[in-house]
């Protein structure tokens, strides 16, 4: 196992006195891509630009290979930064605008350890055109930054930062400018260039897909607070919480009774599943998954329900299913017209149970679901200027 | 539209081309000459205020640019809310009536000396380490205080839109890579900004240079800025000088607009294509170029600071005397001449009227030693204890000022004043369009050039040509004959005998052949006649106004002994030859009186008529008919005034 690199100690952050992070505690390995997942306002941002240290917390530590650095100003940290927009100096052409940092550097003078000198001119001419080879941009040097595409200027952003040769690099929200082919190429590209220089990556995004893709772990976060932190598989499969089980991917949340370990029941019927650790009759949230259940003649159903809505999605018809009032999102390949009557059968490793939490209610119904299903699917806005 | 653009334009072309007229006429075109402008590079007063007006927009700018610059800096950290309040508090400076502006400032700077002025006489009394001037006056520096003031809003005008523009993320960005906050700020913040800069420095310059309201009420009596002067100037007649730097300031201005609009239309235009470097631009990004660029900047700066420090120095290390006197009263040979002379600097600044002279004093913005008021103003400001006795045993050449002229009703026991001209008050008509040779008053009453008749357009004046006309002082107080007088004036008004009421227009009518009869000052009547051979001049049989300007000294005047010497220069005959010829407004110099004909033969070639000389100074018969003005008590002055509104001008 990798070491600990950054230690998040009890964070705490307001703006107008609207609690932002909440006695947030996280640590960071070395050489790990960790994600910041949630949605706007959540505190993602705030947490990385705390790492950054161009916000201080209002009170908290953050601790960089065990040493304070709250009061470490974000020059002198080990740590670089691909921001949103990218944020590259349009005054400077692609060359200089990844030289900057190197030509902020100063060193001691070899002659002299007392003095500090510049980095030679050539050392710097051979790590940038070093660096725009790594993000494929050979031959762009001497570009203006706003003649360049998005996805180009997105690598001119990672080559600054990299050039440098931090220990950690934050990426807020770096994809949610490019367009959707474009983000999933990046995407690729990120974990490749990860996998490369072989340092700790701190991915800032709204969107699961991005997460699941490229992370090693994921940090789920709403309202200031931590929900659930774990590798992909982790979240995806074991949701904590009504709020993780909705935000990664569809979910199906309904009110359940532990009946006893491996036994749950809903709807007044008992559905055996994998799940233990309950305590009797203990009231749970049960999370399904749309592509988990399989629709089955009626007569041989767990459940029945009559077929409300059904949209073609190309590789699976999205149907929704109204089960005594609760509507259900059930993903499959089989075609059933609406008004259908229709059962259904759940395997046991596609049920998975949550203890109840300050969520539990809020989400996992599809009864308004051509509002909240779309919004789903579409891009969320980028988080306000204020809040980042 | 194009009678819009007629009416913007054709002002100021008119006034464009009669700065290259030959004549000195604004109406009469005589042929092409760049003499004005000649004259105007010679002209001292202009020149001086040239340099200060440059002085002090260059410094102004300099410094508001930078606090705007930051100041903007500031704003743009703020949350959206105090951001939007802070704008709206920034705009308004720019939209309020620049009159107000001035009047706050100069009410202020006067409370602060007052203040300053307390504190630091207690201050030197308690300690003796650090001796603080204990009096402050306006002058350069509350007028660069001043433009530095109102020219802030407008950088920060200019600047926070390219700060809004720029990506938020810039500065945590620069950060990121390894920069201070001021190391951001040169390489990053600066130029992004710098085209908002550049051009909130340009629009505070041409503010600065443009001013006048707020530079009036600022400057005190020891700075006089451009549009200050030419203001000054035109007190008298408007001459094609005036044309002339007024071209050249419309000229400058003009071109700093274009500039500043010419950047933004660039700017807007190479939003995305990349301009082509130029060898310069190579030379200068390169960093050999930059190391000489800096160099450069650095050596300019060096030697501004210097010069200035210098300049600063240098008036500070010479005697000085402020003067303020009326506008084109003065042949300015005489002020260099005095100035080498002596080795005592000039500040020479002029008043519109006696009663703005008074105002300004009364504020306490005016901070001069000598000023030169009319015979009823130095009554009232003798009577109000405003004026230092003189010290006679250092103006030897008092003994040159005609008896006639000496212990006048303002001044009986002759202790506070030294005349310095004076002149007569006539009817000036057009030969050609008159029945005969006008010789009395009735001329401006009895409606037989009803229509074509010009009247003071000042209650004092021109009441006092109605109450000669019907035989009574200049200065009665008696309500009856006041009243009668009034009536006289209202019925040919009435009547429509009156063309209109006008000062200084009078030039333009009377050149112009526009109007028959009018009534002004003798010395006027020789400028007009240069311009129009027709016309003539009189002072009526029943007697006029005759008027005095003297020189006095303010009580408590910061250079008395340099004021001595000053008016002592204007007393002698030299001095008082050089005035008569430039002004035509008649010495009080019993010597310069003898020998103007001579002079004037001498410097013309030609021999000056007896008839032009006894207009300029009329001969002691006509002024036995004239009266001076005295100050008229409160209770008359408020029915001069009830009366002058009832007519209704």
């Amino acid at each position: 196992m990798s070491k600990e690199l950054i230690r998040l100690r009890d964070l705490c952050m307001a703006y107008d006195d609207e609690l932002v992070l909440d006695h947030l505690n996280l640590y960071i390995n070395d050489k790990e891509f960790l994600t910041l997942l949630g949605p706007s306002g959540c505190g993602k941002s705030t947490t990385l630009r705390i790492i950054g240290g161009f916000t201080a917390p209002l009170s908290g530590d953050v601790l960089f290979d065990g040493v304070r650095i709250n009061d470490v100003p974000p020059y002198k940290r080990q740590i670089n930064t691909v921001f949103q927009k990218y944020a590259l100096f349009p005054h400077l052409n692609v060359f200089e605008n990844i030289a900057f940092g190197l030509r902020m550097q100063r060193r001691p003078d070899p002659a002299d350890p007392r003095r500090k000198t510049k980095l030679p001119e050539e050392e710097i001419r051979s790590r940038v055109l070093e660096m725009l080879e790594a993000v494929s941009l050979k031959g762009f040097e001497n570009r203006r930054t706003d003649a360049l595409s998005g996805g180009q200027q997105q690598r001119v952003a990672i080559a600054r930062a990299l050039v440098n040769r931090p220990k950690v690099l934050l990426l807020d929200e770096p994809l949610g400018a490019l367009d959707l082919k474009l983000r999933k190429d990046m995407q690729i590209e990120l974990k490749r260039i990860q996998q490369q220089v072989g340092i700790t990556f701190i991915y800032v995004t709204h969107d699961q897909e991005e997460a699941l893709t490229m992370s090693d772990t994921i940090v789920v976060m709403d309202k200031g607070t931590i929900q659930q932190i774990g590798t992909p598989e982790d979240i995806y499969n074991e949701p904590k919480n009504a709020f993780v089980a909705d935000f990664i991917g569809e979910s199906n949340i309904i009110d359940g009774v532990m009946v006893r370990d491996k036994l749950v029941q809903m709807y007044g019927r008992q559905f055996p599943c994998l799940d233990g650790g309950f305590a009797e009759n203990e009231a749970v949230d049960v999370v399904i998954r749309p592509e988990d259940i399989d629709i089955v003649p009626v007569e041989q159903g767990q459940l029945t329900g009559v077929v409300t809505n059904v949209t073609f999605k190309g590789m699976q018809y999205d149907i929704i299913v109204d089960f005594r009032g609760f509507k259900w999102l059930i993903q499959t390949t089989d075609h059933s017209p609406v008004g259908a009557r229709i059962g259904i059968k759940i395997d046991p490793d596609g049920i998975h149970v949550m203890k109840k939490s300050r969520y539990s209610g809020m989400y996992g119904d599809y009864s308004s679901f051509s509002d909240e299903y779309d919004e789903l699917d579409t891009v969320e806005p980028e988080e306000g200027g204020d809040e980042t | 539209m194009a009678l819009v653009f007629l009416f913007l334009y054709a002002p100021i072309l008119l006034l464009i081309v009669f700065s290259f007229n030959k004549g000195n006429s604004n109406i009469v075109w005589t042929g092409f000459s760049l003499d004005w402008y000649q004259s105007l590079f010679q002209n001292r007063l202009i020149m001086q205020s040239v340099y200060t007006t440059l002085l002090v927009s260059l410094l102004a700018t300099a410094i508001a640019t930078a606090a705007g610059t930051f100041a903007a800096i500031g704003f743009y950290s703020l949350r959206r809310r105090p951001r939007a309040v802070l704008n709206t508090v920034n705009s308004i400076p720019m939209m309020n009536a620049d009159i107000v502006t001035g009047v706050a400032m100069c009410l202020f700077f006067v409370a602060f000396f007052t203040f300053w002025g307390d504190f630091s006489a207690w201050f030197n009394s308690v300690q003796s380490v650090v001796v603080l001037p204990e009096r402050l006056t306006l002058g350069f520096g509350t007028l660069l205080i001043a433009h530095v003031t109102f020219n802030i809003p407008y950088v920060i005008l200019s600047v926070g839109p390219k700060l809004r523009q720029m990506d938020r993320n810039l500065v945590d960005a620069a950060q990121d890579l390894g920069c201070t906050w001021m190391q951001a700020f040169w390489k990053v913040i600066l130029p992004e900004i710098k085209p908002g800069i550049a051009s909130g420095a340009l629009t505070a310059f041409t503010m600065s240079v443009d001013d006048f309201i707020i530079s009036y009420f600022t400057a005190g009596s020891s700075s006089s800025t451009l549009a200050m002067t030419i203001y000054g100037m035109t007190k008298k007649r408007v001459t094609p000088e005036i044309n002339a730097v007024s071209t050249l300031l419309f000229a400058t201005v003009l071109a700093l607009l274009v500039v500043v609009n010419l950047r933004e239309a660039r700017a807007e235009r190479s939003g995305r294509e990349r301009r082509p470097s130029s060898a310069a631009r190579r030379f200068l990004d390169s960093p050999r170029g930059k190391w000489a660029g800096r160099a450069a900047a650095g050596v300019l700066t060096a030697c501004f600071l210097v010069s200035v420090t210098l300049l600063a120095k240098a008036t500070n290390a010479q005697p000085v005397v402020n003067v303020c006197s009326w506008g084109e009263y003065i042949d300015e040979d005489l002020i260099t001449q005095f100035e080498e002379e002596t080795g005592i600097i000039v500040n020479y600044q002029t008043a519109e009227s006696n009663e703005a002279l008074y105002s300004l004093l009364k504020s306490g913005a005016g901070d001069y030693d000598v000023i030169v008021p009319s015979d009823y103003m130095i009554s009232q400001l003798i009577e109000e204890d405003m004026l230092a006795e003189l010290d006679y045993s250092l103006i030897p050449n008092y003994e040159l000022i005609d008896q006639r002229f000496k212990g006048l009703t303002y001044d009986p026991q002759e202790r506070y004043t030294v005349p310095y001209a004076w002149g007569t008050v006539g009817i000036i008509y057009n030969e050609t369009m008159v029945e005969e040779p006008i010789t009395s008053w009735s001329a401006l009453f009895d409606g037989r050039y009803a229509g074509n008749v010009l009247m003071f357009r000042n209650s004092r004046d021109a009441m006092a040509t109605a109450l000669s006309y019907l035989g009574y002082s200049l200065n009665t107080t008696d309500e009856a004959e006041l009243r009668e007088a009034f009536r006289l004036l209202r019925d040919a008004k009435n009547r429509g005998v009156y063309q209109s009421f006008v000062m200084d227009e009078i030039f333009q009518k009377l050149e112009g052949g526009n109007a028959a009869v009018g009534v002004y000052y003798a010395g006027d009547y020789l400028t007009m006649l240069e311009n129009n051979e027709d016309l003539r001049f009189v002072v009526p049989e029943e007697g006029s106004n005759w008027f005095m300007d003297a020189m006095c000294v303010l009580k408590e005047a910061p250079h008395y002994e340099e004021a001595m010497a000053w008016i002592n220069f204007i007393a002698s005959t030299e001095a008082n030859l050089a005035n008569m010829d430039y002004i035509w407004y008649a010495s009080p110099n019993r010597e310069a009186l003898e020998q103007y004909p001579a002079y004037y033969e001498e410097l013309y070639g030609e021999e000056l008529d007896q008839e032009t000389y006894d207009i300029i100074a009329a001969p002691t018969e006509v002024l036995e008919r004239c009266e001076a003005y005295l100050v008229l008590p409160l209770e008359t002055r408020k029915l001069y005034n009830d009366l002058w509104t009832e007519l209704g001008i």
